[in-house]
């Protein structure tokens, strides 16, 4: 297990640097000036060019990319252009209202996916089967985006039971937090949970198909216990990675729901780092979150030891 | 019994004053706006953001009042001009404290003037002009120029990346070229907490000496109500405007127009249209490619019907866009009223003729505008149709403001642009009428009249000058010049005392009703 785990964590590293140079030449190769967006559309070209030559945007690209490996071996991603700060700083200051989004999502998703699954699976064709499961189509055809704009309309708008946006540190003030957080959290969790529902449900008949469970039954074991005790880890095993996929989906899907509700994450960050051509951000931010895919894909597969021992590393 | 009752009345008329004052001072005042200022050192940018929050945190020596014109700030009193018209003596108001508790001295004026010099559009400018510029007395500065100019108050007066006076510590310490990390101010605002996208916090100056008299445009009294500010960026203009709506927010600045009539609608929160905002403008590349022939530019201000198109940029709202040929905004004194001038001609036949003496024929002119401005998209698009019906060919190029923005500078790269222009102060700020900007206009002519605007301090004579600048302008065409779109900012019922007048928003003499 060992073993395989340092494998595997050193495999990252040659997938980070595809993924870090990759978007280093995409970001450089899309037109626009960081020097032009800082300065503001009054500056003279004059003002433009002294701004790039402060920069270092006068270098030759390969230049700019060896000066960008050498500064990434000492953990250095560089300096934002626009926000005059380091970028190690922008990322952390932005990291926890998307860590909490995407837990809180995920909670969300997992807590209605899981037992409606389970549930539909259980009782397959009936009138639960065909409600749960008509939830979930809608789930997966809803847009996001449209979901967050009705919710601030009803909840915040017209009835006013929660902010239509914005953002408390869950250290500071944990019931706002909670409160800024509910809209947004079910309006990106509930797309996902429609898609571990369905997952969930065609596991839960498979298993519940196989010969171990008819013996069960056979024992005169109740529903509850068939289905509870024997099933119920079986059919977990592709939900596990389901939910595992799900998690990076989240983070790539938190853009749009932080610019609807005006959370300040790391989706903000990219969104108006690209818009303004911050390069040092952008890189930063893609490299953060290509870490996390890597990682939460690491976690996935040491979880399924877990969940079923037969499952060997070596 | 009756000297009671007197003495009763008197202590009232008294008394109310006094707890109306107390009734107003308190509260946290919610501000959504756009985004985040890449500074908030105004000597740096030019950004409306970086504008707009500086303003409250920093003070020049000169402002301006409610019709634009220039007025004493952190001097005290208009400059003595020499008779020669050279020598500037500016006197400072004593006393004036820094958020630090220092105290301002000429020689704060005299580096932090000396940093702007170095970095400001206003200043590089004014600064061509000036031999010496030092500090005579603790609280006096004397300014000496190489021949007369007309610029001198107004460029110390500009709210735009403007002549703020720092400690000099401070100015001393940040080269020109780079941004200011420690904001100490003379204004009615300390700059508290800068968290960036989450909130900059900015909280009562207690110490703060408001001038005598009333407030007036961007200056006059400055009196402070709320213990805080607070600017909460929220870069989408729909959530900002249902923030508002929900209570989240008090104010919400760069609003969509789309929204009026909701807002309206709504018995919490009252729309506030902000005028002047922007001339929608297409400049013309006069450097290189086709648009350098003035017949071509002259045939597209002839074809142009520029009611419709204002209309459709407005979503139909004959509240958002007024019609109007000056250069100068109604708003200032330097609005021109010229009858007979070759705008919204909507001459077919003229445009027609004027590109067969152009000898055009059918060459693609490429038109850059974007949709990040949903304004420009839209009266670029309602220009190519109006065009190509008298046979222009239009080649649109549609791409984000920041390509826009480093296109626009390669002469190579563009015949037409579209962009908006916002308030110039003076005549000689129109950054389209020079040779430095994109465009690129420079014409004998225009660049003679700015020469003698420039240096003319008579009023009067200055003015026929500008009306002599426009008159060429609409004839050479440096750029096509369209209507007036307003924008639109919207506040709580709860809010009471904004200044809906000004260009840009200014948070003092505000109260939140309790």
């Amino acid at each position: 297990m060992a073993a395989y785990l340092i494998r595997r964590v050193l495999a990252v590293i040659p997938v980070m640097l595809v993924v870090v140079t990759l978007v280093f030449l995409l970001i450089h190769l899309i037109p626009g000036d960081p020097a032009a967006a800082i300065l503001g559309p009054d500056a003279t070209p004059a003002q433009i060019e002294a701004t790039r030559i402060q920069l270092g945007l006068d270098r030759p690209l390969h230049e700019q990319l060896l000066k960008f490996y050498s500064r990434l071996l000492q953990g250095d991603l560089g300096r934002s252009y626009f926000l005059d700060r380091p970028v190690t700083q922008a990322l952390w200051e932005r990291a926890e209202p998307t860590a909490l989004l995407t837990i809180a999502a995920l909670l969300v998703a997992i807590v209605i996916g899981v037992p409606s699954g389970l549930v539909a699976g259980a009782y397959p064709g009936s009138v639960w089967d065909r409600v749960l499961m008509f939830g979930a189509l809608l789930g997966v055809c809803v847009p996001g985006f449209w979901l967050s704009l009705n919710f601030i309309y009803f909840f915040a708008v017209q009835l006013r039971w929660l902010p239509a946006g914005g953002y408390a540190s869950i250290f500071v003030d944990p019931w706002a937090a909670v409160r800024y957080m509910v809209l947004p959290a079910v309006s990106l969790g509930f797309n996902q949970s429609a898609l571990i529902a369905r997952i969930a449900r065609s596991c839960m008949l498979e298993v519940l198909q196989q010969d171990y469970i008819r013996t069960a039954r056979a024992k005169g074991l109740s529903q509850g216990v068939v289905i509870v005790g024997h099933a119920f880890r079986n059919a977990m095993v592709p939900v596990v990675t389901v939910i595992g996929i799900t998690t990076a989906i989240l983070i790539g899907g938190a853009v749009v729901t932080e610019i609807v509700f005006n959370i300040p994450g790391l989706g903000r960050l990219i969104i108006s780092a690209i818009l303004r051509r911050d390069y040092p951000v952008v890189q930063g931010v893609v490299l953060v979150t290509a870490a996390t895919y890597v990682v939460v894909n690491l976690i996935v597969d040491v979880v399924y030891v877990f969940i079923d021992p037969r499952i060997r590393y070596g | 019994m009756r000297r009671l009752i007197a003495l009763a009345f008197v202590a009232l008329l008294v008394a109310v004053p006094l707890s109306a004052e107390a009734q107003k001072k308190g509260g946290v005042l919610k501000i959504g706006n756009l985004g985040e200022p890449p500074s908030l050192d105004p000597h740096w940018g030019t950004q409306t953001i970086t504008e707009v929050l500086t303003n409250h945190v920093f003070e020049g020596l000169y402002s301006l009042d409610e019709k634009y014109q220039p007025i004493p700030m952190l001097a005290d009193g208009m400059p003595a001009v020499s008779k020669d018209g050279l020598t500037y003596a500016i006197k400072l108001r004593k006393g004036i404290k820094f958020h630090n508790g220092k105290e301002m001295t000429s020689d704060d004026v005299v580096a932090s003037l000396s940093r702007w010099s170095k970095r400001s559009t206003y200043g590089k400018s004014l600064w061509t002009q000036v031999v010496d510029f030092k500090a005579t007395d603790k609280y006096a500065v004397e300014l000496k120029l190489k021949e007369k100019s007309a610029i001198v108050v107004v460029s110390l007066a500009v709210p735009n990346n403007f002549g703020a006076i720092y400690p000099k510590e401070i100015a001393d310490k940040f080269p020109p070229d780079q941004r200011i990390t420690e904001w100490v101010g003379t204004g009615p605002f300390k700059l508290a907490e800068w968290k960036p996208d989450q909130y900059i916090r900015m909280t009562r100056y207690d110490e703060y000496k408001p001038l005598p008299g009333k407030q007036s445009g961007y200056g006059g009294a400055k009196i402070v109500h709320v213990d805080e500010l607070r600017w909460i960026p929220v870069p989408d203009a729909a959530s900002r405007a249902a923030q508002l709506e929900s209570g989240d927010l008090d104010a919400a600045d760069d609003l969509v127009a789309d929204a009026y009539d909701r807002l309206k609608a709504n018995k919490d929160v009252q729309p506030v249209l902000v005028k002047p905002y922007y001339w929608l403008v297409a400049v013309f590349n006069k450097k290189e490619g086709l648009m350098t022939n003035q017949k071509l530019r002259q045939a597209w201000q002839a074809a142009l019907d520029i009611e419709p198109i204002m209309k459709t940029v407005a979503g139909g709202k004959p509240e958002f866009y007024r019609m109007d040929s000056s250069l100068a905004f109604r708003e200032l004194p330097w609005h021109t009223k010229i009858a007979g001038l070759p705008w919204n001609e909507r001459n077919k036949e003229k445009a027609k003729r004027l590109l067969k003496e152009a000898n055009y024929s059918g060459q693609p002119i490429r038109f850059m505008t974007t949709q990040e401005y949903k304004w420009m998209y839209d009266f670029a698009l309602v220009t190519k149709q109006q065009l190509e019906e008298v046979g222009f060919k239009i080649d649109l190029q549609v791409m984000d403001w920041s390509t826009l923005g480093q296109r626009r500078i390669k002469p190579a790269e563009y015949d037409v642009f579209t962009t908006g222009m916002g308030n110039f102060f003076d005549p000689t700020h129109h950054i389209y009428l020079g040779p430095n900007w994109p465009g690129w206009t420079d014409d004998e002519q225009i660049n003679t009249l700015m020469a003698q605007m420039a240096r003319e301090t008579d009023q009067k004579k200055r003015y026929a000058l500008w009306e002599q600048t426009t008159k060429r302008f609409y004839e050479y065409v440096a750029v096509a010049r369209y209507g007036d779109l307003f924008g639109l900012r919207a506040i709580r019922k709860s809010v009471k005392g904004f200044s809906d007048k000004t260009e840009r928003p200014r948070f003092w003499g505000v109260w939140l009703e309790k």
